[in-house]
């Protein structure tokens, strides 16, 4: 009798295309259909991104799944495919999730995880200032103090996305001393209770349903059961490659989606398209040709040298540059079909901007390539 | 007489080009002597190669128009170089004398000023500042070649088969790539970069410059290989205190015999520079007032004001191996087209290795740019032929000569012994592999 045995890697081989079956399932039909809706009239979708959790899209990354970050990505790509605020929010999703998971705190790493896996609650991550802080571009905008029991913090982030009333992110404050000098950094889960006032952001030109709000803290209390790590600044450098990896996701799918708006006008526009340049034959190239590089960096996410950093960082700007162009094509290929404000290859370019400009932005990881590649001499 | 008159010769060893029209008064030749008015006894300056080592420089001038490949370039985007030392200026030449219209971008991670590196290690006892040594700026040089220049602009990725160059400024795409870009001194965890200084190019040699010139230095020099040898001599006679040290017994020991490294160190030491060899280096820290504790591991220390690395260089394989360039200990290239292992995409110079080996010399450059360039342009030509180069060590205490490339385990013979030279040579199966002139009168006597 023939039998096939079942090893652990088909074992996750099988689950790993079911999560991207699902994923794609729900990226095709709900989420496509609501894409200019979050988009453009603001529908922040957590019914959605609710079913996303379900079908597994948020937990893959997680070392309790194994650390597939290959298939994160996959599963982020196939979400931004269909709608790029929702592959922003995942990736928010993801590595809010990942904090709370590497932070080794109890507090943080059980049902309140499972949940957080699973899409049961939501919460995002308020790094772009810290980030920024941390690479010399900007100043710390969030103060803590430590008190008995915890810190207390104040300060304002101008947005922060995939956050609400009763919804938490991962965020970080500079600590400083009763004499006013800095002492190090804390990260935390920022829950946001009454005490956190949210404020509405000025009008974005896109990507309006990723529930991005201002947050002003005034003496808010961080309990030790809410802290991801003090000090900040040994995790950060632990999690920096993941997190700025994780983000390829959106390049991808919302880059696949500008291609598959080229071949749908094939058939109709083919005979003048052809005059393009920038079309789908070499667009796909270079994305499989990306999709390959990140799937390699994927294998181990954590990695601390500089060259996997320098790699990540490319790979995340080539993604960038490469969504703008792919997104810029699809529009010129579809011509005024593709230029009414409810289609999809005007929301790409909308997207692809985001791509390039959200944290770490284009510039940003030039910046930081250039810091890494330079020489150390002695002072 | 009138300028078009005068010509250039090009010193095969190191690359220095003697100018009749500007002479060279450091050794007594006036302005306007004529290559042919030069007595035979005369050196190279930088290297002290003799007369007959140097040849006529074809300095052509970029209107020879050869215009037979311009659908080579039918997508526009030309030929992008990697580097801006002398290689990477080398190739950007030799394609403008071929090619008036091909666009040529050159990515540098520095200001990509031309100078000539082996003058680094013989440049402070001779006084040079930066301006001295760098003979044309990166701006200028770009202006006359019509280069496009990408400087402080660091190569972060590449795709071949997409023709893409990744840098801090943005994706380029090619039609050729040349990739000069150099090798990198060894990076030892034991000599921390923050702690210690590594000569390789300008930037480094001007900021330790600056150091060493507010007054006598004590500076300890690690591995005394080629590079250390020369710069503890520059050193030491630039007034500073000079400890070299080395895994090895003796200086230079992976290349010459007992009796030469016995020369080289007794000639080290009347200048004044002290050899400590067999040692291991096992931490460099840095105590209060700024000076730097140099601890062996069989714990002998040496404090200095500033500790020189000399430990050889490497070809760094981020790049290359990420585009799947073939790569062993360089970036492996045809010996006779430099091309790599993907197609459209050359190197040379020091990020290179033929047959395995990497031939980090400034002479055999320009030939290899020459059959780039023909290359790239797909224009007939013969080839580059490699051949070892002649090896000149720059220490004015003890210069060295070396032909060929000896055998590590391979016999030496002593030819001639006298005070002011020292004649040896190595055999393989009957043939001379290499010879070796050690004293003040090395590389001047023809046999």
């Amino acid at each position: 009798m023939n039998t096939v045995e079942i090893t652990p890697a088909l074992v996750s081989d099988i689950s790993t295309r079911e999560v991207l079956k699902a994923v794609t399932d729900i990226s095709n039909t709900s989420l496509a259909d609501a894409a200019y809706r979050i988009d453009h009239a603001g529908h922040y979708p957590l019914d959605i991104m609710a079913g996303l959790g379900e079908a597994g899209a948020f937990a893959a990354h997680l070392d309790r799944r194994g650390a597939n970050f290959g298939l994160a990505i996959d599963a982020m790509r196939a979400i931004s495919r269909n709608c790029g605020s929702t592959g922003f929010l995942t990736w928010c999703h993801d590595v809010c999730g990942l904090y709370m998971e590497q932070s080794g705190n109890p507090a943080l790493m059980g049902e309140v995880l499972d949940n957080h896996a699973a899409g049961k609650t939501f919460g995002g991550t308020a790094l772009s200032n810290p980030m920024k802080t941390f690479a010399g571009i900007e100043k710390m905008l969030l103060r803590a103090k430590k008190v008995a029991g915890g810190y207390r913090v104040g300060g304002a982030l101008p947005w922060v996305s995939h956050i609400a009333a009763g919804q938490y992110c991962g965020a970080i404050a500079g600590v400083y001393l009763d004499d006013g000098s800095a002492s190090h950094e804390i990260m935390f889960l920022l829950r946001c209770t009454e005490d956190v006032v949210l404020r509405q952001c000025p009008e974005f030109s896109g990507m309006e349903g990723t529930s991005t709000w201002g947050i002003r803290l005034e003496d808010y209390f961080v309990g030790e059961e809410n802290l991801i790590a003090d000090p900040a600044k040994p995790f950060i450098a632990k999690i920096r490659a993941a997190f700025i990896l994780l983000q390829t996701g959106m390049a991808l799918g919302v880059a696949q989606g500008s291609i598959d708006s080229i071949l749908e006008v094939e058939p109709l526009l083919g005979h003048v398209n052809q005059f393009l340049h920038e079309r789908p034959d070499e667009l796909q190239a270079e994305l499989e040709d990306l999709q390959q590089r990140i799937q390699k960096l994927a294998i181990n996410p954590y990695e601390t040298s500089k060259d996997y950093l320098i790699e990540v960082l490319d790979a995340r700007a080539q993604g960038a540059e490469f969504v703008l162009k792919a997104s810029q094509s699809a529009l010129l290929h579809q011509g005024a079909r593709g230029y009414m404000m409810n289609t999809a290859p005007q929301r790409r370019i909308r997207e692809a901007h985001f791509v390039a400009i959200v944290t770490p932005a284009i510039k940003h990881l030039r910046w930081e390539m250039a810091r890494l590649s330079k020489q150390e001499m002695p002072a | 007489m009138s300028q078009a008159q005068w010509e250039q010769f090009i010193c095969r060893a190191c690359g220095l080009i003697y100018d009749e029209q500007a002479g060279d008064p450091d050794s007594g030749i006036a302005p306007g002597t004529k290559f042919a008015d030069i007595p035979d006894d005369w050196v190279c300056p930088l290297c002290g190669v003799v007369k007959a080592d140097f040849e006529p420089y074809d300095h052509a001038v970029p209107e020879t128009t050869v215009a037979t490949a311009a659908q080579v370039f039918a997508r526009g985007l030309g030929a992008v170089i990697v580097g801006a030392g002398h290689a990477g200026w080398a190739v950007a030449e030799a394609l403008r004398v071929l090619s008036p219209e091909l666009p040529i971008t050159l990515v540098t991670s520095c200001q990509g000023d031309r100078y000539l590196k082996p003058e680094l290690s013989i440049a402070m006892s001779r006084g040079y500042t930066r301006d001295a040594i760098v003979q044309e700026s990166g701006r200028e040089a770009a202006q006359r070649l019509s280069v496009r220049l990408l400087a402080e602009t660091f190569v972060v990725g590449l795709t071949p088969s997409l023709h893409q160059l990744r840098t801090t400024r943005g994706t380029v795409r090619y039609t050729s790539l040349v990739l000069a870009m150099g090798a990198q001194p060894a990076a030892l965890s034991v000599l921390p970069s923050r702690l210690c200084w590594r000569i390789n190019e300008l930037s480094a040699w001007s900021a330790l410059h600056h150091k060493l010139s507010t007054g006598p230095k004590r500076i300890v020099i690690v591995g005394a290989g080629m590079v250390g040898c020369e710069l503890a001599d520059d050193f030491v006679r630039s007034g500073h205190q000079v400890v070299l040290l080395d895994l090895a017994p003796r200086p230079m020991a992976a290349l010459i015999p007992v009796e030469a490294s016995e020369r080289l160190r007794l000639g080290l030491e009347q200048a004044g520079a002290r050899f400590v060899g067999s040692i291991h280096v096992a931490s460099v820290t840095e105590v209060q007032d700024g000076s730097k504790i140099v601890t062996t591991q069989c714990d002998q220390t040496f404090q200095a004001d500033e500790v020189v690395a000399a430990t050889g260089l490497v070809t760094d394989p981020r790049i290359p191996m990420g585009a799947g360039l073939a790569f062993e200990r360089g970036i492996a290239v045809d010996p006779k087209t430099l091309r790599t292992s993907a197609p459209e995409v050359y190197a040379l110079g020091d990020c290179v290795s033929i047959e395995g080996a990497p031939c980090r010399f400034i002479e055999p450059i320009s030939k290899q740019a020459n059959a780039i360039a023909h290359a790239i342009l797909n224009i007939e030509y013969s080839g580059y032929a490699h051949t070892q180069p002649v090896i000149r060590l720059k220490t004015k205490s003890m210069p060295l000569v070396l032909h060929g490339l000896p055998l590590a385990e391979g016999e030496w013979e002593t030819e001639l012994d006298s005070p002011d030279l020292l004649k040896m040579h190595q055999s393989s199966l009957g043939q001379v592999v290499a010879t070796l002139e050690v004293g003040q009168l090395a590389g001047r006597k023809r046999v």
